[in-house]
């Protein structure tokens, strides 16, 4: 399964809960397969989506608030997991899209292909669902309706040579309408 | 900024709609952090990015906040200040410990608080400096710029040595 595929079938069990994207590819998939108001485009910043989506996730906690970031992104910001687990948020899901490469800038390898996000997210309080396919995928997503955060879906995708277009929105735009739509 | 001056301004701030403190630590400013602590109003982050990140999604969410950091810490976060606060507008007070102001502080902090009023200058982040006398006067400012969406920073001088 590559990236935008799994990509697509998670963000549309989304419906209207905000989702904060992280800067690159998974902000241009987003874009392109599930475009909603609620989308934070985060473009610049690598790195601080799930630091963003947990500043959100505090103030609406009504809200299940879901963070699109990637192996690369994370493991620039492993401490935001640590803060993560210690405030425990019930309505945070973090979901890692891990193809082990930063494939924005040229497809250079992450320290995932060797290192456990899932045993470092466990560790700092996360429930954790690993998943390699497109029906396990589907089948975690079913039972979440009543979950309890913070929770990561670490899903492995493959290198893909599909890119996605670049976000078609002003970054002040992207502000605007998040802001009023939650 | 002595003890009580630090405790003033924390209660000014929260009274006056600042709901978050999320920041680092820095000992210039530790008065103001121990009330922030005991009002439980503040996350402590493990960086300065981390910080503005968790207080830009709490800005996006309306609930306007305050970002401590030491200067060190304010150097790790020009490209996050630059694409992320500046680029989407989002308000935030910075609070930012001046180590270095001193002419013998701590050697790691001499270049730094040197070069800090031109970095503040160049990245276009109205400041001012607080007083004992002026701290009221500057945080009115601050919490005026953040009604006009404009982040802005309020800069706590190092005024002893340890």
């Amino acid at each position: 399964m590559i990236r935008k595929e799994a990509l697509e079938i998670v963000a549309k069990t989304c419906k209207n809960n905000p989702i904060v994207s992280a800067n690159g590819y998974i902000s241009r998939d987003l874009f392109e397969t599930y475009e909603k108001p609620s989308n934070f485009y985060m473009i610049g910043s690598m790195g601080l989506a799930s630091s963003i989506a947990l500043g959100i996730a505090l103030k609406k906690p009504k809200k299940k608030v879901f963070v699109f970031d990637g192996d690369g992104n994370i493991l620039m910001n492993l401490g935001s997991l640590t803060t993560i687990g210690v405030i425990s948020p019930k309505n945070l899901v973090h979901v890692v899209f891990d193809n082990s490469i930063h494939e924005s800038t040229g497809g250079q390898p992450t320290h995932s292909s060797v290192i456990k996000i899932e045993k470092i997210a466990k560790s700092c309080g996360y429930t954790v669902y690993k998943i390699k396919s497109k029906a396990k995928l589907k089948d975690v997503l079913t039972k979440f309706k009543n979950f309890r955060g913070p929770i990561m879906i670490l899903v492995k995708v493959e290198a893909s040579k599909k890119i996605s277009s670049r976000v078609q929105l002003s970054p002040l735009e992207i502000k605007r309408r998040f802001m009023k739509s939650i | 900024m002595n003890k009580n001056s630090q405790r003033l301004m924390f209660e000014f701030l929260n009274k006056n709609g600042i709901d978050n403190f999320v920041g680092v630590p820095d000992s210039t400013m530790k008065h103001l952090i121990y009330h922030a602590i005991k009002k439980k109003s503040i996350i402590i982050a493990t960086k300065e990015e981390e910080a503005i990140g968790i207080a830009t999604g709490m800005s996006l969410a309306k609930s306007p906040s305050l970002v401590f950091m030491q200067n060190a810490g304010f150097g790790n976060s020009i490209s996050t200040i630059t694409s992320l606060v500046q680029l989407y507008e989002i308000p935030l007070i910075f609070l930012i410990g001046w180590r270095g102001y001193l002419p013998n502080d701590a050697p790691e902090h001499t270049k730094f608080g040197k070069i800090q009023p031109e970095i503040i200058k160049s990245l276009g982040l109205k400041s001012k400096i607080l007083s004992d006398s002026n701290w009221k006067k500057s945080c009115k400012w601050a919490l005026t710029q953040l009604k006009a969406n404009k982040p802005c920073s309020l800069i706590i001088k190092r005024e002893f040595y340890d």
